[in-house]
């Protein structure tokens, strides 16, 4: 009985669905997990110090069109956090006056909310973009 | 002898060597889908690069969320279930019926032959009178319709029935087996490549149908990967990734399923070529 359980398990009309819906379902329960909006990142200014009270502005872009998302503003420590990312495919620019403002930065993400902190940080030049 | 054995060698080496000619030249297109895919390198970029270059997967995902994907592969999967379902046991009963001996059973054959050569393409405002009439358009069923028999998986299943010793028929039929039973018992487990067949080709018309869908159905929601294909299409013209991407999301179950029952699928093909 344990043999022919076996056997139809490893059948490969059994074994690859089997595997495919175990692949299925761990991402889904990773995605359930790390889908709450939140995209982390630092601004530096033209000095590559951290750059407090800079805005930075994020865009949801679609196929032709990028559409205004929200705006946050930088702590001291140059830290900025959203928290209400719905996207998988979003823009990033920091902005302060009389400082400069960054280039458009596209984040690219595996699935909509997915949960990000940014490997680069945005850099402020006085005629960046 | 050795001379023999040399010259052997040396066919089957230049044998081997034209059979890889022509996989290079078979997987090459589907090579250059999945690179373009993985870079949405324009095609028209000279000089190509043979190599993807900066490969990464966010166009599957552009088409995963931009279109109603899952939508229209549920769609798919639905229509090709039924597709299956109706052709493994309708053409099993249509195969059967044509192994037994009856008053005009070669007329019946030479029609099937001869529908054969009718294009789906002359057929389909009948076609769509009927689903009309019958209330199925813009339903999974209205969609599936035509697909639930095709000739060729009935000759398919008659070549491999006849191959089913009539003694062993006989030996059911004096054990008080009914027709159907004898059908669902006898014929069908000693025809798997029979059965494998009608599974891969009906499952790959239906997931491949596009006229059909296009004409029988309104909403978007009930459009299959063809149309959403299509549809896609007609969004934005700059978007070769995800448009290649998409391709190759319509082609992956039709591939791995074709991957998983060739064995089958061959055997079934080749048994009706040597005993039809």
């Amino acid at each position: 009985m344990h043999a022919k359980f076996l056997r139809i398990l490893r059948h490969r009309f059994v074994a690859v669905p089997l595997l495919i819906g175990i692949a299925v379902i761990g991402w889904n329960a990773y995605v359930a997990t790390h889908n709450g909006g939140t995209v982390r990142g630092v601004v530096l200014g033209p000095d590559g110090r951290p750059l407090a009270g800079a805005t930075v502005t994020m865009m949801e872009q679609n196929f032709t069109t990028n559409s205004d998302r929200g705006k946050t503003m930088t702590r001291a420590d140059g830290a900025f956090e959203f928290t209400d990312n719905r996207s998988h495919n979003i823009q990033l620019r920091a902005e302060k006056p009389g400082v400069g403002r960054s280039d458009l930065v596209v984040v690219r993400l595996y699935f909509r909310a997915q949960d990000v902190t940014l490997r680069e940080p945005l850099r402020v030049a006085k005629h960046a973009g | 002898m050795i001379k023999k054995r040399t010259r052997r060698t040396w066919t089957h080496a230049s044998l081997h060597l034209a059979m890889l000619a022509v996989s290079f030249c078979m997987l090459l297109p589907f090579y250059w889908v999945l690179k373009t895919s993985l870079t949405g390198e324009n095609i028209f970029v000279y000089p190509p690069s043979i190599v993807p270059v900066h490969p990464h997967l966010f166009y599957y995902i552009d088409v995963w969320y931009y279109i109603p994907f899952p939508r229209y592969l549920l769609n798919s999967v639905v229509v090709s279930v039924l597709s299956i379902a109706a052709n493994v046991v309708f053409n099993a009963l249509a195969a059967y019926a044509l192994t037994r001996h009856f008053r005009g059973r070669g007329a019946v054959i030479t029609v099937l032959l001869s529908c054969m050569m009718i294009p789906f393409q002359t057929t389909i405002v009948p076609a769509y009178l009927i689903t009309a009439k019958l209330g199925f358009l813009d339903s999974y069923l209205g969609l599936a319709l035509p697909t639930f028999s095709t000739i060729v998986c009935i000759f398919v299943y008659k070549a491999s029935f006849e191959a089913v010793p009539r003694s062993l028929i006989d030996a059911a039929r004096i054990d008080g087996l009914s027709e159907l039973q004898i059908i669902r018992r006898i014929m069908l487990p000693l025809s798997t490549s029979a059965v494998a067949t009608n599974i891969v080709l009906s499952f790959i018309w239906s997931w491949n149908n596009f006229l059909w869908p296009l004409i029988v159905v309104r909403d978007p929601l009930m459009q299959t990967l063809p149309l959403g294909l299509s549809r896609f299409l007609s969004y934005h013209e700059n978007t070769t990734g995800a448009l290649y991407a998409f391709c190759i999301m319509v082609l992956a179950p039709g591939i791995l399923l074709f991957l998983m029952a060739q064995k089958e699928f061959i055997r079934g093909l080749t048994s009706g070529a040597t005993k039809g």
